[in-house]
């Protein structure tokens, strides 16, 4: 899901940077103080999610869980996932410095978009609920894969050819975190409530 | 509560890393290359992160100014290999696909002739004095060359071998730089959580 650096051209990495700034400054206004914690946490859980490898087939792919922190935090999933991201970057090598602009806006976008998607479904009964974060968890992760592969595409040449290998290789990962992101939804509800807001 | 809770949903998903870790995975993330020559041959070993190796992928290989000189690809070990007098800087580049790509500079040889030459020219009175007090005919100048090489390559292998491993141990990722990178997480937001609570007290 990671870009390396020197595959793209300036003109994308721009663009990344440029949409990627405008979601962080949106999303740090909308942070509470009393939400700090929850989003340092949903930070450092993408953060090693990242390591979490299932491997398909010839290849494999790894977890995102993008979609979890977007329903949990709506536009604050931008400087939640950007701090994962620049950790992931300067410890692992993950992505790079330079593409961290289209990287952040490539998985928290997704986020942010499941988050209006299906914020009634979520604020429904248990099984809607359920269901609601389900369809995000799964949702956010196949947004993720085709916003990669446009950002790929002046590299790759062939979208059809990019898009198709990512989203074979990432629907078994758009099902696990399906699962992770509507039980988490359930528990949430059950314990926390408020924490859905 | 609400501490509990975001405490065993970390812990949660800490366990599923730790058992997840060590579960096999045929890709990883961060390509690496290590890339060393011997003589006019330079060998390589292209391999992601968990230390699977890179199959029948692309290698470029850029010289100084930037233009594609040599173009092979990797076998089924992640090896690849291949001739050239260039002795400058050379770039390889390993586009793994799928945005992912590694890059690797072999440093230039001129630093090391340099170096010789001028032993050379200062130790050439005595070694001319050497030579002609050995007789020609008894060792043959290129036949003692190879004998040299063929025990250094040798010994090199293990010594190759053992950086190689250094260098893939250096390029997985341990524990350490986990536990690490949450703590920084944690701590980064500490810091925002502390600029932000300044500002609505004021």
């Amino acid at each position: 899901m990671h870009i390396s650096e020197g595959v793209l051209s300036t003109s994308v990495l721009f663009t990344g940077a440029v949409l990627s700034i405008a979601g962080l400054a949106l999303g740090l206004r909308r942070i509470r103080n009393a939400d700090i914690p929850k989003v340092a946490v949903l930070s450092s859980a993408f953060f090693v999610a990242s390591l979490i490898h299932i491997p398909i087939g010839p290849s494999s792919a790894h977890l995102v869980l993008n979609g979890l922190v977007g329903v949990l935090l709506g536009w604050a999933a931008f400087p939640s996932i950007f701090v994962g991201l620049v950790l992931q970057a300067l410890v692992f090598q993950f992505g790079g410095l330079t593409t961290l602009g289209v990287n952040t806006f490539a998985m928290a976008m997704p986020g942010v978009v499941v988050y209006f998607a299906f914020k009634k479904f979520i604020k429904k009964g248990r099984n809607t609920a359920f269901i609601g974060g389900v369809l995000a968890g799964a949702s956010a992760i196949i947004l993720s894969a085709v916003l990669i592969s446009i950002a790929l595409l002046e590299t790759e040449k062939s979208f059809i050819g990019i898009a198709g290998t990512f989203l074979a290789v990432h629907l078994p990962i758009a099902l696990i975190e399906g699962i992770i992101t509507g039980f988490v939804v359930v528990y949430l509800k059950k314990v926390k409530p408020e924490a859905l807001g | 509560m609400k501490k509990t809770l975001f405490i065993i949903l970390f812990v949660f998903l800490f366990q599923s890393l730790i058992v997840l870790f060590y579960s096999v995975s045929t890709e990883a993330h961060k390509v690496s290359a290590y890339v060393y020559r011997e003589g006019d041959k330079v060998i390589g070993e292209c391999y992601f992160v968990d230390g699977a190796p890179c199959k029948n992928s692309k290698v470029e290989v850029y010289d100084k100014e930037g233009r594609k000189i040599v173009e092979t690809v990797t076998d089924e070990k992640g090896n690849f290999s291949f001739k050239t007098s260039n002795k400058d800087e050379l770039k390889i580049v390993i586009p793994a696909g799928e945005g992912h790509r590694a890059e690797y500079t072999l440093a230039a040889l001129e630093q090391v002739t340099a170096k010789n030459e001028i032993k050379k020219t200062g130790t050439q009175q005595s070694r001319q004095a050497q030579e002609l007090k050995l007789p020609e005919s008894l060792i043959n100048k290129d036949e003692l060359r190879q004998i040299i090489n063929e025990a250094m390559d040798s010994k090199l292998q293990g010594l190759q071998n053992e950086v190689r491993d250094i260098r893939k141990q250096l390029d997985t990722i341990n524990y350490r730089d986990i536990i690490g990178g949450i703590g920084y997480i944690f701590g980064v937001w500490g810091l925002i959580m502390m600029l932000k609570g300044k500002k609505n007290a004021s």
